[in-house]
């Protein structure tokens, strides 16, 4: 990845920067509703104009970032320590409980993420949750939709890390299992997880949109891109930038994401299967020998 | 002494790869003559695998390769051959064994065909001729109760037995030249033995050209008729096995000798070492490669590169590439 | 086995030790019945063919290998209870090297990381006193102090295995044990690390246990001397009277396999090759072990299991045919 676009990225950057700035980027308070400017075209007090409640688009937008941006983080914060710590325990302790954990991760991965929330959000409607705010019932649901991915990838690190010698070697040494865990398998687990994480980001930008369109996840008037497209809905003809401006939003942040993961997931891919794949022959390894040792004593 | 039947001469091969350039050979020569051994002695990156295979098309993948020098198949320049006729060249004219057997064998396919479909190729053969040669092949090679190895597949048969195999398979084409790369190194003890002596009676009765690539000086004992001794991809001496081997006069060879312990002579010191690790050879230095783990090292051996001189005469002539030890040990050139 | 220990019991003691394992392929025997004693101080080699079950027998004599059947008493202690009451405690008397110094250490971690560990580990020390003994580490397996900010893939194979044995040195153990620590070295560079060992256990007092099968070398460094064949012990004693003298055919015909380095030894020497490959641990034959590739084989050696018997180098071995006055010559 030589000369990857770099570019690409600054959507995602631009996102998440706005989303921690957002309260001083707004120019309004983006609930406050306008009767005498509804819908109003682009102008110097309305740099995007208005909605149909005479609400500001730009600081919309960007409140919408930062809506997106905190469920995000603790959507992926949730999921990361609950896979993280499920999924290595299985692969730590094996036998039976491994077999357990499995089985209930591959459910959990059987059945697609949004699926699973939209089942825990109807779950989560009846009386007796009524205390909860929409909000968190979504990041809940979303969590749990989303957290047996990292924990399978997690348990994948473990396994795979447990056979290297050098685990053996510290159990030489006197480590214990928890010195073991913490110093040299969890840094290999999280290294990779968060790096898909990374990628999960834009998905789950997506996911929290589609449920706020759906009308189950933020509820009106907290600023969100999705729910700003069901409101932008009814005035497509007339007023298309109302759904123009937070699709093209939500297409430039997931977009972006993607390939970020993507390009960390290449770079995490052994040089050896992006490179020459083939070096079977024993002539060819003695000369690589003689490059590499010349390359190592270079560096 | 017959004629040569492979001779390479001034050698140059330079690898690049996208962040370096190794001269991995510089400027070396050498043949082999029909029943006669070679062995090519040198450490893992001395460049002596690429220095034998590296004239037949045989290149290290991924790397870019710059070859120059002449080379010779029977009289004829193989430089200048193209990739179907190297290929032809290798299968027929060339045998050739690999430490992994698993590298010349098809494990998707029985064994017994495998080498009846080389001896029906290179050697001539019908399929019913051939057939009876791939049998007759692996009751020489030393694999026990042919007719039913004949019609196994490689995972099936024991590491010595696939070693068997694959020197089977390389004598399929009847090859003028047999050139063995580490064939034992990664062989257990009495294996090893087994297969070394494999060799030299496979040699003895065809009258073949053997090249033996290797770092055991062990199997170079057994075997070699002739040594050659790779440093960092120059010659460091070359002359018979009885000269290099118990009358060496460059320092790497004396210091790899000495580092080789061996019980069965009581004046043999064994296991004094070589300080230091080979050069890099991306940043090679004038002079004398060995100068910087040389305990012998002066001055000029650092600007000036030494050249091959030769200290014994005789069908083969003794060569150093070190006027240091001669002169200050006094022994006569003869250039 | 509560019997009083004599005042210095042994470095290592095994008994009827054996490791199986269950395959796909069916059981193996990787080691079938050891008994071993090694005093403290020895130099101990253990060799064989690959197979032979020697890795395994010395994974499983500090507890990397769980021990079908069978004991192993470490400076007296039962080691299995040693490692379960005090496994730091254990570690500081025993370490182990492994045959991949490369593999053996995290890639993650530069070098000073990686002989920080254990002295972290054991809570050794403060900052600058592990600084210090990382220095004397450096010191005594001659390694410049450069090396400890690069990580162990940029450095050659001899100092890797350098590196290796300076992190099982900085507990100060009393037992070294190594797996192959030579074969994954250049021929040059092992004579090195050969003389590394030597000078360690004359400086430290070390009982080392080196499991090898350069046979060359192990005569030139180790005292004493274990020959292993499909998971049994062949035959062991004093180094040098054992290769001078080998009582068991199949150590003769190991000893003849090593050819000399100097071809006029070597041209006109009488070697003895062995028919075939060893068998599988899969499924030993009966009898001894040896009976299917051994020249002087006879009726009772197909049927009855050979112990270890008192042979004239004063060692002992394995065979039916050997005895304190004679024994089989191949």
């Amino acid at each position: 990845m030589k000369n990857w676009p770099w570019l690409i990225l600054t959507p995602a950057i631009i996102f998440v920067l706005i989303g921690l700035f957002a309260p001083f980027l707004m120019t309004h308070d983006p609930t406050v509703q306008d009767y005498k400017a509804i819908l109003s075209p682009a102008s110097w007090s309305h740099w995007l104009g208005t909605d149909y409640l005479g609400r500001d688009m730009y600081s919309r937008i960007i409140g919408g970032a930062r809506t997106s941006l905190v469920a995000m983080v603790f959507v992926l914060l949730a999921a990361l320590v609950i896979g993280v710590v499920i999924g290595s325990f299985a692969g730590y302790v094996g036998g039976r409980t491994e077999l357990v954990l499995i089985s209930i991760i591959d459910i959990a991965l059987a059945l697609p993420s949004l699926i699973i929330a939209l089942a825990l959000i109807g779950v989560f409607s009846g009386a007796s949750w009524s205390w909860m705010s929409d909000y968190w019932k979504m990041i809940i649901a979303l969590t749990l939709a989303w957290w047996a991915n990292y924990a399978r990838m997690s348990r994948a690190v473990v396994v795979a890390e447990l056979q290297q010698p050098y685990i053996e070697a510290a159990r030489v040494m006197g480590a214990s299992h928890m010195w073991i865990f913490t110093k040299h398998i969890l840094p290999h687990v999280l290294g990779l997880v968060v790096v898909y994480a990374s990628a999960d980001a834009g998905a789950l930008v997506l996911a929290i949109a589609t449920l706020s369109f759906l009308g189950l996840g933020v509820a009106p008037p907290t600023p969100e891109w999705g729910q700003m497209l069901v409101d932008g809905m009814s005035y497509i003809e007339e007023f298309p930038s109302l759904v123009i401006i937070p699709g093209l939003a939500l297409t430039a942040v997931v977009v972006s994401f993607n390939l970020l993961g993507e390009a960390f997931a290449l770079q995490k891919v052994p040089k050896a299967v992006r490179g020459g794949l083939l070096r079977r022959k024993k002539a060819t390894r003695a000369a690589e020998e003689t490059a590499r040792a010349a390359t190592e004593a270079k560096v | 002494m017959n004629a040569p039947v492979y001779a390479v001469e001034n050698l140059v091969i330079d690898l690049y790869t996208p962040s370096v350039s190794v001269r991995a050979v510089d400027g070396a020569s050498f043949h082999v003559s029909p029943g006669e051994t070679l062995a090519i002695v040198g450490e893992s990156g001395s460049g002596k695998t690429v220095m034998t295979l590296g004239p037949l098309g045989l290149m290290p993948e991924g790397v870019a390769v710059d070859l120059r020098g002449t080379a010779r198949a029977d009289g004829r320049d193989i430089l200048t051959l193209s990739p179907s006729e190297l290929s032809a060249l290798r299968g027929g004219f060339f045998g050739v064994i690999f430490q992994d057997p698993m590298s010349a064998l098809n494990p998707m396919l029985k064994i017994g065909p495998q080498l009846a479909s080389q001896a029906q190729k290179y050697a001539g053969l019908s399929a019913e001729a051939a057939r009876k040669e791939a049998v007759s092949l692996l009751a020489r090679s030393g694999i026990p109760d042919p007719e039913d190895r004949y019609d196994r597949y490689p995972h099936e048969l024991s590491g010595g037995m696939l070693q068997r195999a694959m020197i089977a398979l390389a004598l399929a084409a009847r090859p003028r030249v047999l050139i063995a790369d580490e064939p034992t190194t990664a062989l257990d003890a009495t294996v090893q033995a087994q297969i070394l002596a494999l060799i030299r009676t496979i040699q003895k009765e065809d009258g073949i050209a053997v090249v033996l690539i290797t770092h055991d000086i062990g199997a170079v004992s057994v075997l070699a008729d002739r040594v050659i001794v790779l440093y960092a991809g120059q010659i460091a001496e070359e002359g018979t096995a009885i000269q290099v081997l118990t009358a060496p006069v460059h320092p790497y060879t004396r210091g790899l000798l000495a580092s080789v312990p061996d019980f069965r002579s009581e004046s043999a010191t064994g296991t004094k070492e070589i300080p230091g690790i080979p050069p890099n050879q991306a940043q090679l230095m004038p002079g004398c490669r060995f100068a910087d783990r040389c305990d012998m090292v002066q001055a000029t051996c650092h600007s000036h590169r030494p050249r091959l001189q030769t200290v014994g005469l005789g069908d083969v002539p003794h060569r150093v590439a070190c006027p240091v030890v001669i002169a200050a040990e006094g022994i006569v050139t003869h250039d | 086995m509560t019997d009083v220990k004599q005042a210095d019991p042994p470095a290592i003691e095994a008994q009827g030790l054996k490791v199986h394992f269950q395959t796909a392929a069916g059981l193996v025997r990787a080691v079938d019945g050891v008994d071993l004693t090694i005093p403290k101080g020895a130099f101990h080699g253990i060799v064989g063919e690959s197979g032979c079950g020697k890795t395994t027998l010395a994974r499983a004599i500090i507890g990397l290998q769980h021990a079908t059947e069978g004991t192993v008493q470490i400076n007296g202690r039962d080691r299995a209870d040693w490692q379960k009451q005090d496994r730091k405690g254990f570690a500081r008397a025993v370490q182990f090297i492994f045959q991949d110094p490369l593999g053996s250490m995290s890639r993650r971690q530069t070098v000073g990381q990686t002989l920080e560990e254990p002295l972290l580990i054991h809570s050794i020390g403060n900052a600058s006193e592990r600084k210090q003994r990382l220095a004397e580490l450096l010191d005594l397996v001659a390694l410049p102090a450069t090396v400890l900010d690069r990580i162990p893939r940029s450095l050659s194979g001899g100092q890797r295995q350098r590196v290796s044995i300076a992190r099982a040195l900085a507990l100060n153990p009393s037992l070294l044990i190594c797996d192959e620590p030579l074969s994954a070295l250049d021929v040059s560079v092992r004579a090195q690390i050969v003389n590394l060992f030597a000078r360690l256990q004359a400086q430290l007092g070390l009982t080392i246990v080196i499991v090898a099968h350069d046979l060359a070398i192990v005569r030139e460094v180790c005292s004493e001397v274990t020959v292993m064949y499909l998971g049994r012990v062949a035959e062991q004693g004093v180094t040098k009277p054992v290769f001078a003298d080998p009582a068991h055919p199949y150590t003769q015909a190991l000893l003849s396999a090593v050819p000399s380095p100097d071809p006029r030894i070597e041209a006109p020497r009488p070697r003895i090759l062995l028919a075939g490959d060893p068998p599988s641990p899969r499924n030993p034959p009966p009898g001894c072990r040896f009976s299917t590739r051994c020249p002087v084989v006879e009726p009772q050696c197909r049927v009855t299991e050979p112990q270890l018997r008192p042979v004239a180098h004063s060692g002992q071995a394995a065979c039916h045919l050997a005895a304190a006055e004679s024994h089989a010559v191949i």
